[in-house]
């Protein structure tokens, strides 16, 4: 199991060269190779509308997709309207800002293709993108030492936002209200789920523009389900409960040649802590109480541990040992019949040059759990945020790119090329032409509404390692449920008091996140 | 290497007539018949020795190969046939990673990284090992064997160990991210072995050149560079190939201080086929595993003879 | 092209052109000059580890002292020294270390033994040692890829033991604390075994052929002839070889870090792994650097034990 933090931080590769040769060729560049871009333009010569008009399906999604899919050039798979890039006034931004640098901290195995991927935000705005590479395996280590040295070399970064609070709690991130109010940022167009926890630190700001935005999901193999319920799947009912889910991939394992019955990820660190979360969220578990204790010693705790240990039983071999990497490839591989995980395992599976299991899945609604205080309660689990840095030469500028970065329609064509960056905006999601070409979506923006995350405080990362390790000790059977959770609550309160928690002045205030726990307080079920 | 001649194995047993044993206890001589048939039961097995004998060597070497031939043939398949429900054995043909490792990333650029990090690791570690060596091999001086054991003992530093300070170490004197960082590192993690290597060359060297050269009025660094060198050449040639080899393994230390395909090398680029949205791409892993492993295999074709030695710097004669 | 010493007359005209006449020493150089150029010539190689080791070395001694946070350090003596002496994960890394490490040791060490035994006076192989020692040519990190394949994305392992009809259903060598060390043990034999084994070659082929032809004569049986003429021979060797493999094998790292994480529960995790993980996952960097330095003495201790011995003594 690659030990690797995140996969979400690493590749974005919506600045995947298939793209980035599109733009390429899209604005004028042709034959050029890509460090030519930058000089082919320029700076800020060029009318916005003429750019703006190129950033289209048709020189952002990759061929064969929209040949799968019969996607015309212009297809529009947003609302221009809500679409930042096309709604902010161009010309203001050059000139106030043409001709200033921005450096931006990547993923080094982005770098190439970054560079064509901002190209036309060069265009547009006059500003200079510098990219800093950062090696994806260290991204968290990396960054945190350039900051502590007090001057990081890069204006702007993206993340895994569980780390926010990490970042955002000494001070390393610079608040971003201003600007988004001074540009008209479409804030409100994302989720609350996504607006709360990817971009503000409790009360005291936003500090972030959601990036990736995730969600964990229940996929299913159609063809093996059915199999065995003998009818089509009811996205809501066919698995209405977990100890549905369990039964059903009892009767699936081993239905078809090397094919076991479930898949999910308890490898150690925070692997098993999401599956955890995810399942334990659907029981009514709350991390911490008002005062921040650790409360998931609960019942919904362990009966979510008593549920992964049941659905192991169930499962591939290995799970014990899976991160994201492995349990996508076992799930695209067809060596699974249903799958916990992210919602790109219900988009990327029905690609075929990644998948073996085209038209063979369907993503359904969170199964519901049958204990006291359950709740349907979707986690949206990782994903991650774009951020300003503190010490940056040029914030404004920053903010301007990362703006660009996530901006409705680049994320939609980003959704259609099933890279794994996932658009959080309801204009996006709720996009009949969208919803076509990515399978999960309808269930997931429906899901959203409801969705459950985890706070970002400072000392979580470090947190959900420790707490992983623990629960990844249970699933092997070295430790009950009871013991893992009290290990784990026991050194999260360890962690939290070298944070700053507990001393009387805890860095943020539980009442500033507690809405943003759960979307789904007070709300009547979907259906 | 060992001059010895390749006499035959058991199978010789059979051979001479006059293998007419000398009897170490009191026993009735043989007779003809008796002879004859304990030859031919040695004969018989010898031969059932001898299929025995190839049966365990071979089946070691299909367990080292097999895994060799199948790794390149998950390099040159499709990725949908990597990961199936039951593995693929016979996979269809495609160059789609051999494409990718190219084009999608700079290839070109870790190779080059990985053999300048070695070519200067090695020669800071000759330039240092070779007059280390020969002082600890000709002299004899109060703390030389400490001095010789702390050389050693540097190879059992745990990379984990000191990584974090030399991270920031280099950072301080901005050397991250380049090839010269990863040089000094390599260097430093070889040269006790290339020390020794060369060292138990030398020791073996007959005292009469030296001396003769000395009586010719040659000062001791002369001594040294012209006649005792070329006398090690293969020595030394040795040692460079086994730091070459340990070179281009380095993962740790080589994946701190690079962050961009200025310092990549061929160990650390395996990363970038691992960390991304498309998980783990094996066939491009397996490619550049076979790129990495070219070289390496060249190299020790030619120093074949003398790698046993050079491993074990010299314990073993010959 | 010979530069004279500095001497304060000229060499006797009969000074031994050749090495076989009689030897008058040449130089004339000051005697601390002499004693002093031993030094010397070692002085860069010294110094240069110097730097690279004991700078960390301190740094990371320094740094155990305290509590480090972010750059906030503050000094906590020997806690962290108390806190890993209690610590369940510290010592199950060490036990896992010499569990996982002894076991590779033992296999590879016989293996090579008795192929080096079968093979060393065989034309044979000779021209095919390449093959034999192939394994030890791959990266290290592209073996742990190898077999985190085979063993697990891949299943190869269990489709082939399922094949042969061994077993039933898909092994787990993530889950199961004995196959995920087993895994990890085929990993470290498959690529150092060869290692082990052209050493092991090497010195059988050294040994004096009449010896053998003359015991082979004599009556004696190949399993005598290895006990009582190859063994002692080798044992120099022997020592040599299974430190250095000893000793690279308690920095095992690579392969945990690819195949297996230290799951199942923390099972398979090196030390080496440990202190990574303390470092940068937790970035308790003060306890991480008091877990190097418990390590580092025991490294040095063992080397001062076993391998002083046998390299400065065995050579005059």
């Amino acid at each position: 199991m690659t030990a690797n933090p995140s996969r979400a931080t690493t590749r974005r590769s919506f600045l995947k060269t298939s793209s980035g040769a599109g733009v390429a060729a899209a604005l004028g560049g042709g034959a050029l190779p890509l460090f030519h871009l930058r000089d082919s333009f320029a700076q800020g010569a060029e009318d916005p509308a003429d750019i703006l008009a190129r950033i289209n399906v048709g020189n952002y999604v990759d061929p064969q997709y929209r040949d799968q899919y019969s996607l015309a050039d212009d297809d529009v798979l947003w609302d221009p309207a809500k679409d930042w890039i096309r709604t902010v006034d161009w010309e203001k931004v050059r000139t106030e800002l043409s001709g200033t640098t921005v450096r931006f901290a990547i993923g080094a195995a982005d770098t190439e293709s970054a560079a064509a991927g901002l190209a036309p935000f060069e265009a547009l705005s006059g500003i200079t993108v510098e990219l800093v590479p950062i090696p994806d395996d260290s991204m968290y280590d990396k960054v945190l030492a350039e900051f502590i040295s007090g001057a990081a070399s890069f204006d702007a970064l993206q993340f895994f936002s569980p780390w926010l609070g990490d970042f955002a709690g000494p001070g390393f991130l610079a608040p971003l209200d201003d600007y988004a109010e001074k540009w008209n940022l479409a804030l409100d167009d994302f989720y609350d789920t996504y607006r709360l926890n990817y971009g503000y630190f409790g009360d005291k700001g936003l500090y972030g523009i959601p990036f990736d935005c995730d969600i964990q999901m229940v996929h299913l193999r159609t063809s093996l389900v059915e199999q065995v319920t003998g009818g089509p799947i009811d996205k809501w009912n066919t698995v209405s409960t977990y100890d549905e889910l369990i039964r059903l991939s009892g009767e699936m394992n081993g239905l078809a040649d090397g094919v076991a019955g479930v898949g999910l990820m308890a490898g150690r660190g925070f692997w098993s802590t999401y599956t955890w979360e995810h399942v334990a969220a659907q029981h009514g578990m709350d991390l911490f109480n008002e005062d921040w204790e650790p409360a998931f010693e609960s019942d919904a705790g362990i009966k979510a541990l008593e549920v992964m240990l049941a659905l192991q039983e169930n499962a591939a071999q290995g799970i014990a040992g899976w991160g994201w990497p492995e349990n996508r490839a076992a799930w695209l591989g067809g060596q699974l019949a249903s799958n916990i995980s992210w919602q790109d395992s219900g988009t990327q599976g029905t690609r075929p040059d990644q998948s073996n299991i085209v038209d063979d899945l369907v993503t359904i609604y969170e199964p519901r759990a049958t204990l006291e205080g359950a709740r349907f309660a979707p986690p949206n689990i990782a994903g991650s945020t774009s951020c300003v840095t503190a010490s940056a030469q040029n914030p404004e500028g920053a903010f301007l790119m990362l703006a660009f970065l996530t901006t409705s329609s680049i994320m939609a064509m980003n959704e259609a090329n099933a890279n794994g960056v996932a658009p959080g905006q309801r204009s996006v999601l709720e996009n009949e032409k969208l919803r076509e070409v990515s399978q999960p979506a309808e269930v997931w923006a429906n899901s959203l509404e409801y969705a459950w995350c985890a706070p970002r405080i400072p000392g979580m990362f470090e947190m959900e390692q420790s707490l992983g390790n623990e629960i990844n000790k249970c699933i092997v059977g070295r430790s009950t449920p009871a013991e893992a959770l009290k290990a784990g609550a026991e050194s999260w309160r360890k962690i939290m008091k070298r944070n700053g928690f507990f001393s009387g002045s805890d860095p943020i205030s539980y009442a500033s996140v507690a809405d943003a726990t759960w979307a789904g307080k007070g709300k009547d079920l979907p259906f | 290497m060992s001059t010895v001649h390749p006499t035959t194995g058991p199978a010789a047993d059979a051979a001479p007539g006059t293998a007419a044993p000398a009897p170490s206890r009191k026993r009735p001589p043989m007779t003809d018949a008796e002879r004859r048939a304990r030859k031919r039961r040695r004969r018989r097995s010898a031969l059932a020795g001898s299929v025995l004998r190839y049966l365990i060597l071979g089946s070691w070497a299909i367990f080292c190969l097999a895994p060799v031939v199948w790794f390149l043939s998950i390099g040159l398949r499709p990725r949908t046939e990597i990961i199936t429900p039951q593995p693929i054995y016979w996979p269809s043909f495609s160059l789609d990673a051999w494409h990718m490792i190219w084009a999608d990333w700079p290839m070109g650029a870790y190779l080059r990284n990985s053999v300048l990090a070695i070519v200067g690791s090695v020669i800071i570690d000759l330039a240092l090992a070779i007059p280390a060596a020969y002082s600890l091999a000709r002299y004899h001086y109060k703390g030389r064997d400490d001095i010789g054991f702390y050389i050693l003992s540097t190879r059992m530093m745990a990379p984990a160990i000191v990584a974090i300070p030399i991270f920031f170490l280099f950072k301080n004197l901005n050397l991250l991210d380049s090839v010269w960082a990863l040089m000094l590192v390599y260097a430093a993690l070889n040269l006790s072995l290339v020390t020794w290597i060369i060292r138990s060359y030398m020791l073996d060297l007959p005292h009469e050149i030296e001396d003769a050269a000395r009586t010719d009025g040659a000062s001791d660094l002369s001594v040294l560079f012209l006649v005792i060198v070329p006398m090690c050449a293969p020595g030394i040639v040795t040692a460079a190939v086994i730091a070459a080899i340990f070179a281009i393994n380095e993962f740790l230390f080589t994946l701190l201080i690079a962050s961009t395909q200025n310092a990549y090398t061929l160990s650390v680029a395996l990363a970038n086929f691992t960390g991304g949205s498309d998980g783990i791409i094996y066939n491009a892993i397996a490619l550049v595993a076979f790129i990495a492993f070219l070289p390496i295999l060249l190299l020790v074709l030619v120093v074949q003879k003398h790698l046993s030695r050079g491993l074990t710097m010299g314990a073993v004669k010959g | 092209m010979a530069t004279f010493a500095p001497a304060s007359e000229p060499p006797p005209a009969d000074a031994g052109k050749n090495g076989r006449a009689v030897r008058k020493p040449a130089r004339r150089r000051p005697a601390w000059r002499r004693r002093l150029f031993p030094y010397l010539l070692v002085a860069p190689a010294v110094l240069y580890l110097l730097t690279i080791t004991l700078y960390p070395g301190i740094y990371a001694i320094y740094q155990s002292l305290f509590f480090v946070r972010f750059d906030t350090w503050t000094f906590v003596g020997l806690d962290n020294y108390r806190e890993l002496m209690g610590d369940e994960e510290f010592w199950m890394a060490m036990w896992n270390t010499v569990v996982i490490g002894g076991w590779a040791l033992a296999i590879e060490f016989t293996i090579a033994l008795t192929l080096a035994v079968l093979a060393y006076r065989d034309p044979f192989i000779r021209g095919w040692r390449i093959v034999f020692l192939l394994p030890m040519l791959f990266m290290p990190s592209a073996v742990s890829f190898i077999w985190k394949l085979a063993f697990n994305d891949g299943r190869v392992i269990s489709d082939l033991l399922m094949g042969i009809g061994l077993i039933d259903g898909p092994l787990d060598f993530l889950g199961n604390v004995g196959l995920a060390r087993l895994s990890l043990i085929v990993t470290d034999v498959w690529q150092w075994t060869p290692f082990l084994f052209i050493i092991f070659v090497a010195a059988l082929q050294g040994q004096d052929p009449e010896v053998e032809e003359a015991a082979r004569l004599d009556g004696a049986s190949w399993w005598k002839l290895f006990w009582n003429i190859s063994l002692p021979i080798m044992k120099p060797i022997i020592a040599v070889a299974l430190i250095l493999r000893a000793i690279d094998i308690t920095t095992m790292f690579t392969s945990v870090f690819i195949i297996t994480g230290g799951t199942p529960g923390g099972t398979t995790e090196t030390i080496s792994y440990f202190i990574y993980r303390i470092g940068f996952k937790t970035f308790n960097f003060g306890y991480a650097s008091a877990a190097s330095f418990v390590m580092l003495v025991i490294t040095i201790v063992v080397a001062q034990l076993f391998v002083k011995r046998f390299f400065i003594t065995s050579r005059a």
